[in-house]
């Protein structure tokens, strides 16, 4: 799009009439499609074209047909825009929703290479083919085609507007709202609620969708109380922006109900900006619980079917009088009316007022009423007419309008349409309420809406303005009183009068009738549906797409099922209706994500150590919620694989600490601490010592294995229990559930103690010596003082309290030792100087996961959710002196079948080979299909203390078969070796390194 | 023996400093002082005794501890209540350890004491803004209508587990963040207040 700079002159309006809610002393320039457009503050994107003469803005989506705006508010099909342009760009915008502002820049889609000049309009002309279930007739066979042929043609024939293809550079964000009562809609019914409402003193919040707030009212010429709607709306304003308790949120669409009272609801903060200010969001998406909402969010205008009504041209008349009155906007030169429909009248009254010239009102009833009549005197009125084609070269010229005594064509540029209202009612079906048919209105009512949620005016089917402010201020006044606050509805002054009176006018003739104008759905397409058996409605939606679009049906629904009864036979309420679910009008996926986005996807957690290992130029990974310090790279290593042999060989002949802060910690107190944890693990802990720790595992209730840990005993009634880091979180959960519901008996309280302590794996040769120089005298780590296994609260480095834990995962003679956390990256540069005359090296995961497999160390790949303690090598822990969590059901047949899979380790016979995790195990010679699967491999790793690729599996039978020859089948991965199954322990078998 | 030494970090301070964040002005819409100063512990009520316990606490301290989610506050030592049994006892001038040690003494055979001066993050917010700013991320509502001072909340912000009570009608809140969160949520806090202004207070 060009980025010329706007010319200071030349934005003359031709189409301007004087008055409207426009901000003349505030003239504004846009471009659409690169031309210069003007406007003023109060206009829409639609006002300012049509002020400036563009009522052709766009293609339609099959047929490439051209398109004019066709309303004046969020249900718009046609006028859909490209807003914006780069990485701002936003695609199927509706123009009829942009508010104007200095610079925008709009260009019009689906059309190539020009609007007015569009090669797919093709397309038109083989409409037939392009009929309901097109798709699904043509694209059928062969299924090869699918992928490659098929697939990409509709793709790139489909879809309407490009999106920006490129970061969002905006920011979105999320909020939460309470009040006691929610108004949903500030038209006259709105209005009235809030106003009553918030006289009780109860919190409100109102929400608008438009910018302005007054809905009809600023579009009909009303008048409440002897001064105009417009005035009345403001004085409302005035008194409720006065109280502190109510929240009046213009430009904020509620889009769903939620369970709980909640509401979901969108804010376009910027989007009436060219770009947010510093630190605004562009959108805001609002949760609002709300113990009461008033759902007044009025009626929308329901088009007529007949041919050729989609010309640019053809508007929805109370769309017309939104242009003349409140953007001050004349429409067309020449304009007819066709309505069945007292409201429709309305609009002829206001083009006569407006000095339009208008060719004709024609009412389908066979009598127009004589008070409408004399709202309009000198208008030409023909009854018992309609429209029976248009004709248009893009723009509408000519209709012919048919009665019983023959038709006749008339020249106009604009046709007004009016099919009744329906009430804006998508929101009530949100928790499954079935809309229920009005015979009065001819349209659809809430049948049950959800709790807490009541409707008022012309969204409840009142459809003049008196009944609309009493219902509102009613609703108002009951919604405060069921919250706690006693107030009193307020009466309205007079009223002007009005009537609504509407007569259906269902079209069945051929031609191209459209329905759902946005996804080009005709009368010929729903009669096909029908025909081919695609009668409920929701078939009907699937085959056709009526309803379908951005819009969802708001403008077509009503229309289509109506088409649909008649084609069937059946009265409209048996036809029923689709589902209506959120978003009742289209949010932004940004908007859902929120702050959530990029780095900040999800909270994440750092370890005590994580500026100390940036630092050290760690790579990171994330390990659940935590970011972990994966491996440590020295200047000059070729790859990851290279710094993780040096950091194993350097702990296995030396010395390496690594960060196990991660590992979920729990406090365990309580006289019955002991007991509880007796239950919770397979094996016992009331009888350790205090002092000692014990590795511990428990079960799920369905006997197989949930997770493990060591736990130490600290005194005689407390306990440090560790989970893995993975479960830290879900085993907390597990004894709140045990120790709430199954043994509330027991006096034992846990807390968690994760972020209180940073604790490091000192692990090595030299790791004695090294954690010699950090503890204080007069504590000694000397074997006989601090065997493997044994636990002490110390002081370290010159009085910081320490607990050290002698535990090792690696193999190695090894300690934990933890700190309270303020002491965490201290201690990290302590070990380091310490070790150094040792070259200690920091090691991350994959070091510490390799390590545990050449111990034969189960973790999470081996507890997986499917084996049992037996089948990872850890039966003979289950202690049968007492009862624990998963007893019973570990003891099914099943779980004892000697079949199961068993703990091995596997080593390839060619040593060069690799084994891969996730690799099948066969029978030697065996066909590689699933019937010959004996087993898989859980964890693979290169093994720097042997120099061969080693790997863990479960394995049939695999106890007995130690020393036999199995085949590894890796399909994904095209890798097929034979491996030796040995022993799940590839370094000191005897454990002799542990405890010297 | 040790020749090292060890200095402490907290969880915030270099993630926080001292300064002003976000749009430019005068009069930073909310303010916040990170609580570095505070020994904080977990007291756990044993089965049975918590008339007992409150009879303890009420002759050792002077304060009730709350059944609700409220707080009691003397000033120098709080009790917020922290779930059916449990509070979050904070005090200022006392170590870590030996305010553990204290409640542990005083409050023996009645409750379970854990230290959790290193497990959390203190936060103070104030200012004009304060509420629009947690309203960005906190699920619940903290009108003066429903949430006052004394009032707690274990509650969620941005995600992030937090536990906030509200000290004053000012409103002056305080955020206890599990300590690994502290940099997840210190970047929700920027994002929400930047629109407001920022003042990054010492403590």
């Amino acid at each position: 799009m060009s980025a010329a700079p706007f010319p200071s002159s030349g934005h003359l309006q031709p189409h301007r009439l004087r008055g409207g809610l426009i901000d003349r002393s505030r003239p504004l320039r846009a471009r659409f499609d690169g031309k210069e457009i003007g406007g003023f503050a109060g206009d829409t994107l639609a006002s300012a074209l049509l002020a400036n003469g563009n009522r052709l803005v766009g293609r339609s989506f099959k047929y490439h047909r051209p398109r004019g705006i066709f309303t004046a508010g969020p249900e718009e099909p046609n006028a859909l825009v490209e807003l914006r342009g780069d990485a701002r760009r936003e695609p199927n915008t509706r123009a009829t929703t942009i508010e104007m502002f200095d610079g925008l820049e709009a260009a019009s889609q689906n059309r190539w290479p020009s609007l007015r000049f569009d090669l797919l309009s093709i397309n038109s002309l083989f409409s037939p083919l392009f009929s309901a279930g097109f798709y699904y007739k043509t694209f059928m066979w062969p299924s090869s085609f699918w992928e490659r042929v098929y697939e990409p043609l509709i793709r790139s024939a489909a879809g309407l507007g490009r999106a920006a293809g490129e970061a969002d550079p905006d920011h979105y964000e999320q909020a939460y709202a309470f009040c006691d009562v929610l108004i949903i809609g500030a038209g006259p019914a709105g209005l009235a609620a809030a106003q009553s409402a918030a006289r009780s003193g109860a919190r409100v919040i109102v929400c608008e969708q438009d910018f302005a707030i007054g809905g009809r009212l600023l579009a009909d010429a009303r008048e409440i109380g002897g001064v105009p709607g417009n005035v009345w709306v403001a004085g409302v304003v005035d008194e409720l922006r006065g109280h502190a308790h109510v929240q009046l949120m213009p430009r904020t669409s509620v889009f769903a109900i939620y369970d709980g009272h909640t509401y979901g609801a969108l804010e376009r903060v910027s989007d009436h900006l060219p770009e947010p200010p510093p630190h605004q969001p562009r959108q805001r998406l609002w949760r609002i619980v709300a113990k009461r909402a008033i759902l007044a969010a009025g009626a929308i205008e329901r088009p007529i079917v007949f041919p050729g009504n989609d010309r640019p041209g053809v508007m929805m008349a109370s769309a017309v009088r939104s242009y003349i009155n409140r953007f001050a906007v004349r429409p067309g030169e020449r304009i007819a009316l066709f309505t069945n429909n007292d409201d429709g009248w309305r609009t002829a009254k206001a083009l006569s007022t407006s000095g339009i010239d208008v060719a004709a009102v024609i009412d389908s009833r066979p009598e127009a009423p004589p008070h409408l009549k004399s709202l309009c005197p000198g208008i030409r009125v023909i009854t018992e007419a309609r429209v029976s084609a248009t004709k248009a070269s893009p723009l509408l010229r000519q209709i012919t309008v048919a009665t019983r005594h023959g038709s006749e064509s008339m020249s106009v540029d604009t046709l007004a349409i009016s099919g009744g209202w329906n009430p804006d009612i998508g929101l009530t079906c949100h928790h499954g309420g079935r809309p229920v048919w009005n015979e009065h209105l001819a349209a659809f009512v809430s049948g049950q809406a959800p709790p807490g949620l009541a409707i008022a005016g012309a969204a409840n089917g009142r459809m003049l303005l008196h009944d609309c402010l009493a219902e509102g201020s009613e609703g108002g006044r009951i919604a405060a009183e069921d919250t706690g606050f006693a107030g009193s509805a307020i009466t309205h002054a007079h009223v002007d009068d009005e009537t609504f009176a509407v007569t259906p006018f269902w079209h069945l003739g051929r031609g191209k009738a459209f329905v759902d104008f946005q996804n080009d759905v005709t009368v010929d397409d729903i009669v096909l549906s029908e025909r081919e058996g695609f009668r409920s409605v929701e078939h009907l939606k699937r085959y056709t797409t009526l309803g379908m679009a951005t819009d969802q049906g708001k403008l077509s629904n009503v229309n289509g099922l109506a088409i649909m009864a008649a084609l069937t036979g059946q009265a409209i309420p048996a036809v029923g209706t689709t589902s209506y679910r959120p978003p009742h009008s289209p949010v932004a996926i940004g908007a859902l994500a929120g702050h959530s986005r990029g780095k900040q996807f999800r909270p994440i957690r750092l370890t005590p150590s994580h500026q100390w290992a940036l630092e050290q130029k760690a790579v990171f990974v994330e390990t659940g919620p935590w970011l972990r310090a994966q491996y440590f790279p020295h200047a000059g290593e070729t790859g990851w694989l290279e710094t993780v042999a040096r950091e194993v060989r350097t702990v296995r002949s030396s010395v390496g600490f690594c960060d196990v802060s991660t590992l979920g910690k729990i406090e365990v107190h309580g006289p019955d601490a002991g007991n509880f944890l007796n239950r919770l693990y397979i094996n016992m802990f009331s009888t350790l010592a205090v002092g000692r720790a014990r590795y511990g595992v428990m079960l799920r209730e369905d006997g197989l294995v949930f997770d493990d840990g060591t736990t130490s005993r600290l005194a005689k009634d407390r306990y440090f229990m560790t989970t893995t880091t993975a479960n830290a979180g879900p085993v907390f959960q597990h004894m709140q559930f045990c120790h709430q519901v199954l043994w509330p008996e027991l006096d034992v309280q846990f807390v968690s103690a994760t972020d209180e302590w940073a604790q490091y794996s000192v692990a090595g040769p030299n790791a004695r010596h090294t954690l010699a120089k950090i503890v204080d005298a007069p504590f000694s780590v000397a074997n006989a003082d601090f065997p493997y296994m044994a636990v002490a609260e110390l002081k370290v480095c010159g009085g910081v309290p320490a607990r050290l834990y002698r535990l090792s995962f690696s193999g190695e003679l090894a300690y934990e030792i933890g700190v309270p956390t303020r002491y965490g990256d201290a201690l990290a540069r302590a070990l380091m100087q310490a070790g150094e005359v040792f070259g200690i090296t920091p090691y991350g995961t994959e070091a510490l996961g390799i390590m545990r497999i050449e111990k034969g160390h189960v973790a999470g790949n081996e507890i997986d959710g499917r084996t049992t303690a037996d089948d990872i090598g850890l039966g003979r822990m289950m202690s049968a002196k007492k009862d624990f969590v998963g007893r019973v059901m570990a003891a099914r047949p099943a779980l004892l079948d000697p079949e199961r899979p068993k703990l091995v380790g596997l080593r390839p016979l060619d040593a060069d080979k690799r084994l891969y995790a996730g690799a099948h195990l066969l029978p030697v010679g065996a066909a590689r299909i699933a019937e010959n699967d004996q087993g898989v491999i859980t964890s693979a790793a290169y093994s720097p203390s042997l120099n061969h690729w080693i790997g863990l599996g479960l394995l049939v039978r695999g106890a007995e078969r130690i020393g036999h020859t199995v085949m590894m089948v890796d399909f994904m991965r095209d890798a097929f070796i034979e491996a030796e199954v040995c022993a799940p322990v590839f370094v000191d078998p005897k454990g002799e390194r542990l405890r010297v | 023996m040790s020749d090292m030494v060890l200095s402490a970090r907290s969880g915030l301070e270099q993630l926080l400093l001292p300064g002003n964040y976000g749009i430019h002005t005068n009069k930073p819409g909310v303010v916040i002082a990170l609580r570095t100063d505070l020994a904080l512990a977990s007291v756990m009520v044993r089965k049975g005794k918590i008339e007992d316990l409150r009879l303890r606490v009420h002759d050792g301290f002077g304060l009730m501890l709350p059944l609700t989610a409220q707080r009691a506050d003397s000033g120098i030592l709080s009790f917020t209540w922290a779930g059916p049994g449990q509070w979050l006892a904070a005090t200022s001038g006392k170590t870590p350890v030996s305010f553990e040690a204290e409640l542990r003494d005083l409050l023996s055979g009645l409750a379970s004491v854990m230290n959790q001066s290193d497990g959390r993050c203190i936060i103070r917010v104030s200012g004009p803004k304060a509420r629009d700013v947690m309203a960005k991320g906190i699920p619940i509502d903290l009108d003066p209508r429903v949430f006052g001072p004394g009032d707690t909340a274990l509650t969620l912000a941005g995600h992030i587990n937090v536990h906030l009570w509200q000290v004053d009608a000012a409103p002056t809140y305080e955020f206890a963040v599990f300590r690994s969160f502290a940099a997840s949520f210190s970047e929700w806090f920027l994002a929400a207040s930047a629109a407001f202004g920022l003042s990054v207070v010492a403590g």
